[in-house]
């Protein structure tokens, strides 16, 4: 479960966000809407703890009531997704795969549970294949699957369906849907697109520009 | 790169960039006024000053170098421009644009050395109309190279910056949308030559004035080249100097600082003049440029600069060609046009020789640049937080200026200043030395060529890699830079180009105790063994070329290769293992 507690945000003495408070059930996903600009993305940021010293903040976060906002970035277990895949290009397919995994993960573990993961993309083939060679829908599959196999503890979607084309969007719509579920950790998506937040089958919450 | 202590970095790189230029300066200045302590010299007095003022060299020098100084680079602007006005977006320049890069990456003293076989009265030229055209049974009379007047230095000179101008630009037209005012200047009905000469070279010319700055100061005081093809007795201002530096006086040191203060001098002068010189012209035509006149001269004018360009490219290309040819003559007499008899002979003779000064030659650049890099990438890193936390981007860094000093400055007086201090550290003489003082030169370069790619780097597959697994160093390497291959490989190479052109450094740092094919090749070029000559002018210029050519085909392959690799391997692993259970 994934708490935030009166999280307010301002850029230049102006008050983008103030006093946002929701949670979020394992295995589920809030989507967030609201006019570029309204400080979004900034959020995002918070949690997964790469703000911009530019902007003040203030607020709580805790994952299963431990707090998150105390902790650096590379302690907290965060998965995020963004517009762009960034799948590393100079790696093929299975290496970027590989290298979300854990170090922990044993040796001889490793190779199987990527090629799994293959598996459940439908994807066996494209193993050796550069990122370059798939299109674009397949790299965002490519990418959340990479994303999980890191083993996050929740999971923060930055518009990742926007860069595709509307057909495809439904398809890996329900993919991410699924995997989230699979996954059992709670998500975050940010989207300006509400078939997104509809598709997600999760709360919706919609920011406006603070008025005074 | 998960630096810590940025300010802490940035200073002290500073200080390493500062440092020596400011002893250089300071190590010139007082032997200048006969403060000298290496020689028990601690009186400061002006008599250097005026042994520099009464040397009728000293203005016959400087006469020359005003002439070649200013000459070339204004020429060789002049035909740049025209070229580029001539060819700019058409498909058979796209040609030339990949004949620049070679060109660039040759050491100039191997063109030279080219162009003296080309133009020499014994030279390809004369042959190619000998006899049959000009009756010539031996090789005239006359004085075409190292002429007095400096013709053949400027030459040399043009084929050495109009390609550099020509690139130079070609990068700064993306910075000036040219496209969509060509179109709309065509549109208007000007030509093609009067739309570049009123719209886009206005445009073009301030983002491009460093680099022409450079290219005067390098005119202004070239020693390689000069000692080549230019004049001799008198010489230019710096070889000149060059001569008092090596004079066995030893008090003729104080005389030649002197005379390097006002070689600095100079260039500043000329450097003001010539930005002086623009403003006047750029308000003076002003005006004529808004009178929608669509054609005028000025389109002759750039009509004649593109056939004369065109003339340099192919002369330069000549002269290069010409190098294997004389390392592998036998027997070449004077009006034939080829060699009449092969031989390796003159390539096995000098093997030994050619062996070590390559050695030398490769290692030093090799060091020079790896460290090079290395530098770059931590300053362009501490750039990058620096721009990060600013909220002004456009905010100059202290790098940016900082890295055009060693380069505007003229090597003769300055290198000299610094060996003083190589003694001190007893390390004249020493392979360390000379690494050192090619970093110097080789640092601008590498840093200026990897600053756009590397600033413009997707900062996000970064942060993506250490969400999904936290190693800083490990992804900095793995990921940025390995995603970066591409301008590192050309880096390197321009870093590895730049060293191998490298010549009072190495002469001075070295003491003559270590040679490389540039320092060899410049004092043999005058000695008349074209075949030993030409064979040391053509290594210099293929690994140069080698590298570049390295650089611009391994990056895009490396992926493939390592994937066809790596699968070869597993193979080769299971077929062992099936073998193994049968």
């Amino acid at each position: 479960m994934l708490r935030v507690n009166a999280f307010s945000l301002s850029s230049n003495d102006k008050t983008l966000i103030q006093n946002l408070s929701f949670s979020i059930a394992d295995g589920h996903v809030l989507s967030i809407m609201g006019p570029s600009g309204i400080g979004k993305s900034s959020l995002l940021n918070f949690l997964s703890g790469t703000l911009s010293p530019s902007l003040t903040v203030s607020g709580e976060a805790f994952l299963n009531d431990i707090a998150l906002h105390t902790q650096p970035t590379e302690t907290r277990k965060v998965g995020l997704l963004q517009q762009m895949p960034l799948l590393f290009p100079h790696m093929s397919i299975i290496e970027n795969l590989l290298f979300a995994l854990p170090d922990k993960t044993r040796k001889p573990d490793r190779l199987p549970l990527a090629h799994d993961a293959l598996k459940r993309l439908g994807m066996t083939d494209k193993a050796n294949a550069l990122p370059k060679d798939l299109s674009g829908g397949q790299q965002a599959r490519v990418a959340l699957l990479r994303t999980l196999l890191s083993q996050p503890d929740y999971l923060l979607l930055d518009e990742p369906f926007s860069k595709l084309d509307p057909a495809l969007r439904r398809d890996v719509r329900a993919f991410v849907l699924a995997e989230i579920r699979q996954a059992n950790i709670p998500a975050l998506l940010v989207t300006h697109d509400s078939d997104d937040a509809k598709a997600m089958e999760g709360e919706c919450l919609e920011l406006s520009i603070v008025k005074f | 790169m998960p630096l810590k202590h940025i300010k802490w970095i940035t200073g002290f790189i500073t200080a390493l960039l500062i440092l020596p230029i400011a002893i250089g300066l300071v190590g010139t200045l007082l032997p200048a006024f006969h403060y000298f302590p290496p020689l028990g010299e601690y009186g400061f007095s002006v008599s250097p000053w005026i042994n520099v003022f009464s040397q009728g060299e000293f203005y016959a020098g400087l006469k020359l170098t005003l002439i070649t100084g200013i000459g070339a680079p204004i020429l060789a602007l002049w035909l740049a421009l025209s070229l580029l006005a001539w060819g700019y977006q058409r498909p058979f320049f796209k040609k030339i644009e990949a004949l620049l890069s070679p060109i660039l990456a040759i050491p100039h003293a191997a063109i030279a050395i080219g162009l003296l076989f080309l133009l020499s009265p014994s030279g390809w030229l004369v042959r190619l109309f000998s006899p049959w055209l000009t009756g010539f049974e031996r090789p005239p009379n006359w004085i075409t190279v190292q002429d007095p007047y400096g013709a053949s230095l400027i030459f040399a000179l043009i084929i050495k910056e109009m390609p550099y101008l020509l690139f130079v630009m070609l990068a700064a037209m993306k910075s000036i949308q040219a496209r969509e005012s060509i179109h709309a200047c065509q549109a208007l009905g000007y030509s093609r030559f009067t739309l570049w000469r009123k719209v886009l070279i206005p445009q073009l010319y301030p983002i491009i004035r460093l680099p022409i700055f450079i290219v005067v100061a390098f005119s202004l005081t070239v020693v390689d080249l000069a000692l080549v093809i230019g004049p001799n007795t008198p010489s230019t201002l710096a070889v000149t100097l060059f001569r008092w530096f090596n004079d066995p006086d030893l008090t003729m040191r104080y005389t030649a600082s002197a005379g390097a203060i006002a070689l600095m001098i100079t260039i500043a002068m000329v450097l003001g003049g010539w930005e002086l010189a623009h403003r006047a012209f750029s308000a003076a035509t002003r005006c004529e440029r808004s009178n929608g006149k669509r054609r005028g001269a000025s389109d002759t004018l750039l009509g004649a600069g593109v056939i004369i360009g065109l003339i340099t490219l192919v002369s330069a290309f000549t002269a290069l060609i010409l190098l294997p040819f004389w390392s592998l003559a036998k027997r070449w007499r004077f009006p034939d046009t080829l060699p009449s008899q092969w031989t390796w002979v003159n390539i096995e003779r000098a093997a030994p020789l050619l062996m070590e000064l390559s050695a030398n030659t490769l290692i030093i650049a090799l060091f020079a640049t790896v460290i090079a890099c290395g530098i770059s990438l931590l300053m362009l890193e501490t750039k990058r937080h620096q721009q990060k936390s600013s909220t002004n981007h456009e905010q100059q860094h202290a790098f940016d200026w900082l890295i055009y000093v060693p380069i505007l400055l003229p090597q003769i007086g300055f290198l000299f200043g610094l060996h003083v201090l190589l003694i001190y550290l007893n390390l004249n003489g020493d392979l360390c030395a000379i690494i050192a003082l090619h970093l110097m030169y080789v640092l601008p370069y590498v840093y200026l060529t990897l600053k756009g790619p590397y600033l413009a780097y997707n900062e996000d597959y970064l942060l993506q890699a250490n969400r999904l697994n936290h190693r800083p160093w490990r992804h900095y390497i793995s990921v940025k830079l390995a995603m970066l291959k591409p301008a590192l490989f050309t880096a390197f190479a321009m870093g590895f180009s730049v060293s191998i052109a490298q010549y009072l450094p190495t002469l001075i740092a070295g003491e003559g105790r270590y040679s490389t094919l540039t320092t060899e090749a410049v004092a043999q070029a005058a000695s008349g063994d074209r075949k030993q000559v030409g064979s040391m002018a053509m290594l210099q210029a293929l690994f140069p070329v080698m590298v570049f050519w390295l650089a611009q085909i391994i990056p895009s392959r490396w992926t493939t290769w390592r994937l066809a690799t790596k699968k070869r391997i597993i193979k080769a692993f299971t077929k062992k293992d099936k073998t193994c259970s049968a």
